[in-house]
């Protein structure tokens, strides 16, 4: 092998071992794959939200029982109506 | 002032409440909470709670329908079965079997005649069971409507002064507030301080069979669309449910004069209109 035939293996070997290295650190084999989302994993997290809501709700209400006044007061004023009360 | 409308349990619905932005969840949490009890309760939906019971005659329940079950009972002995639960089949009788949006301007043909009322309801609080009796099927309609407001009242009122309107079921805390009634004359305005009121008429969700307009209040006694000569009449009680329940039972007394001495005597503020167009104040309103 003569000395020009050994500096053109030579190149052609160091070409393929940059184009190597560089597809090896383009890859990033350091930082760990996205996590995969579990769909169901999701909805349950939706539903449990929606039920610590509704506990909530009902935690409020209970608490509310029993602070109504018993005895409406209503009279005839000359007000302009926010609201009216229809046949529903 | 916080302001919210939008259509429910077949009406429009109004949320008030006196308070600033920061309590805005507070109308969401107001809003689902109405949406949520008309999933349950309504006749209308094949899946709601209250579908399942007529179907099945008897069920486990949840607390709110064995709640209503409880109160359409005692609201039934309190107004001596003026107040009936179990029009469901002598309101399907009548023409009103569909969401009432649904309701066809006019169809061909006389309804049915009367069904049988005040059917059997058995409330066993110990294992959360509602059982009807053979035949009979619950209509909570005007109640649980009324009931649905007061639960909402509840959770708006938290964050100040409030009011709600569910398609005329008004039930108000935390301040007086001016609620307009309709009369043929002119509005009047009532300030309601605390406590609900509710209108009950055969002036609005009216149908026609065969030619002839039909209601949905239908009297017990007979299983029929009330007659008389009251045309609506609004009541004021403690709560939005029990304001329904008198609005229908004094509507059935079937003219302006005996309402309002059985308004009087009950101390039950109320405003009577009758079909001739003349308004009558009692209850201590007059």
């Amino acid at each position: 092998m003569t000395d020009h035939v050994a500096r053109l293996y030579l190149a052609a070997g160091s070409l393929l071992g940059f184009f190597v290295a560089w597809a090896g650190i383009a890859a990033h084999p350091w930082s760990t794959p996205p996590a995969r989302i579990d769909p169901s994993a999701q909805a349950l997290a939706r539903y449990e939200q929606r039920l610590q809501q509704d506990a909530a709700v009902v935690r409020r209400l209970r608490a509310d029982q029993g602070a109504r006044a018993s005895v409406p007061r209503v009279r005839v004023v000359t007000l302009p109506p926010l609201t009216t009360t229809r046949t529903s | 002032m916080l302001r919210r409308s939008f259509a429910a349990m077949g009406t429009e619905v109004e949320l008030f409440l006196d308070a600033d932005e920061s309590a805005a969840s507070l109308l969401d949490d107001g809003e689902r909470e109405l949406r949520r009890l008309e999933d349950l309760l309504s006749r209308f939906r094949p899946d709601s709670e209250l579908s399942r019971l007529n179907r099945a005659g008897a069920l486990r329940v949840g607390p709110e329908l064995l709640e209503l079950a409880r109160l359409s009972l005692e609201a039934r002995a309190c107004t001596a079965g003026r107040f009936d639960p179990t029009v469901h089949d002598a309101l399907a009788a009548a023409g009103y079997d569909r969401s009432f949006e649904l309701l066809e301007e006019d169809r061909p043909g006389a309804p049915r005649g009367g069904a049988p009322c005040g059917g059997g309801i058995t409330v066993d609080a110990a294992t959360s069971t509602v059982a009807l009796e053979h035949g009979f099927r619950l209509d909570l309609g005007g109640i649980a409507k009324g009931w649905a407001v007061d639960r909402v009242l509840s959770l708006l009122r938290e964050g100040g002064p409030s009011l709600v309107n569910a398609g005329g079921d008004v039930a108000a805390a935390g301040r007086p507030w001016p609620v307009g009634v309709e009369t043929p004359a002119a509005s009047i305005t009532l300030e309601l301080d605390g406590g609900a009121l509710a209108t009950s008429g055969r002036d609005r969700r009216t149908w026609r069979r065969g030619g002839r307009e039909h209601h949905h209040l239908v009297d017990p006694s007979t299983g029929l669309p009330a007659a008389g000569d009251l045309l609506r009449v609004t009541a004021a009680a403690p709560t939005a449910a029990d304001a329904e329940v008198l609005a229908k039972a004094l509507f059935l007394a079937g003219d302006a004069g005996r309402a309002a001495a059985e308004a009087d005597e009950g101390g039950v503020p109320a405003v009577l209109v009758s079909c001739d167009g003349t308004t009558t104040l009692a209850g201590g309103l007059g």
